[in-house]
């Protein structure tokens, strides 16, 4: 499958190559990032997602951003636990586990 | 693939296995829902409680993990109604158009960089955390599961008790949200400091 990402400069369109924002075009496209960035639209409606953002500047911006947004949030990690924290836990896991089973 | 599910504890042996092969996984998972160490740790503790008295119901028909999450997440719920976080509200779809050039252009400066290097940057990394903590909590639990936790659209679903389609469409309300909190934000200057810091230019010496 090809890669779905925006052609800058292909500007064969049937469409306005621009679209004013708050249209309603850009609800559509916008509607539909999220899936064409997890690569979940069929190829005929990816075609025509490419045409529209190799277009138009402005939907080519925001779904750079809004890629930028996932990754970061792929690669985001908080601190790990230590070895003290999570011993630590588990003795309290226990300690409040034990009186209640007993009962 | 392959986790086994645990027999019913007859000791704190089960547990410790419990505890030992998910701890790391259920810390990270609650630390991203809950946004700070102290609390997330509270996460932990009530989520292995509650699992640990749930094993003998627990028929291996999802993967050890899966049942965690869910366990995690109802909890989190709980801990959430108690302790008054932040309202539940809708986030529509038409609240993320953006209604100027500028909007439309808002960027996340981070160009040049990995993913690991701009993540380096602390005010970054507080403004993604502060973002994903301003999310209504089905928005965040959809984002945190799905793009931070990888787990599937479908097995996001099992966990919050939700179809695939409406995971996906939480998901992208999640992601426009976050997308225009770290935009909005005003990074940039502090973004490239440490970029130019990380290397100096060549050829000088």
């Amino acid at each position: 499958m090809s890669r779905k990402k925006a052609l800058p400069g292909r500007t064969r369109s049937v469409e306005p190559p621009h679209h004013a924002p708050g249209e309603h075009r850009c609800l559509d496209i916008l509607r539909q990032l999220s899936a064409y960035i997890d690569d979940e639209l069929p190829e005929d409606i990816c075609a025509e997602l490419r045409r529209h953002l190799g277009a138009c500047p402005n939907c080519e911006v925001f779904i750079g951003s809004l890629r930028d947004t996932v990754t970061l949030c792929r690669h985001h990690q908080p601190p790990p636990l230590s070895a003290y924290e999570r011993a630590q836990l588990r003795e309290q896991i226990l300690r409040t586990w034990k009186p209640k089973a007993r009962s | 693939m392959g986790q086994s599910a645990p027999r019913p504890p007859q000791s704190t042996d089960a547990f410790d296995k419990l505890y030992r092969d998910h701890v790391d996984r259920v810390y990270r998972y609650a630390h991203r829902l809950c946004g700070e160490a102290e609390w997330a740790k509270d996460l932990v503790q009530e989520t292995f409680l509650n699992a640990y008295r749930g094993l003998k119901q627990f028929r291996g028909e999802a993967r050890v993990s899966t049942w965690l999450y869910t366990i995690a997440s109802r909890a989190c719920l709980r801990m959430r109604r108690k302790r008054k976080g932040a309202p539940e509200r809708e986030l529509s779809l038409e609240g993320f158009v953006p209604t100027s050039e500028g909007e439309f252009r808002l960027q996340i400066p981070i160009e040049g960089l990995t993913p690991e290097q701009a993540l380096e940057n602390k005010q970054l990394r507080e403004a993604l955390q502060q973002a994903i903590n301003k999310l209504p909590k089905k928005y965040r639990m959809a984002l945190v599961l799905r793009d931070m936790e990888g787990l599937s659209a479908g097995e996001t679903g099992t966990v919050m008790g939700l179809s695939e389609r409406a995971v996906k469409s939480r998901l992208h309300r999640a992601r426009l949200f976050v997308r225009r909190e770290l935009s909005a934000h005003g990074l940039a200057e502090d973004l490239r400091r440490p970029q130019e810091q990380r290397r100096p230019k060549e050829g000088g010496s």
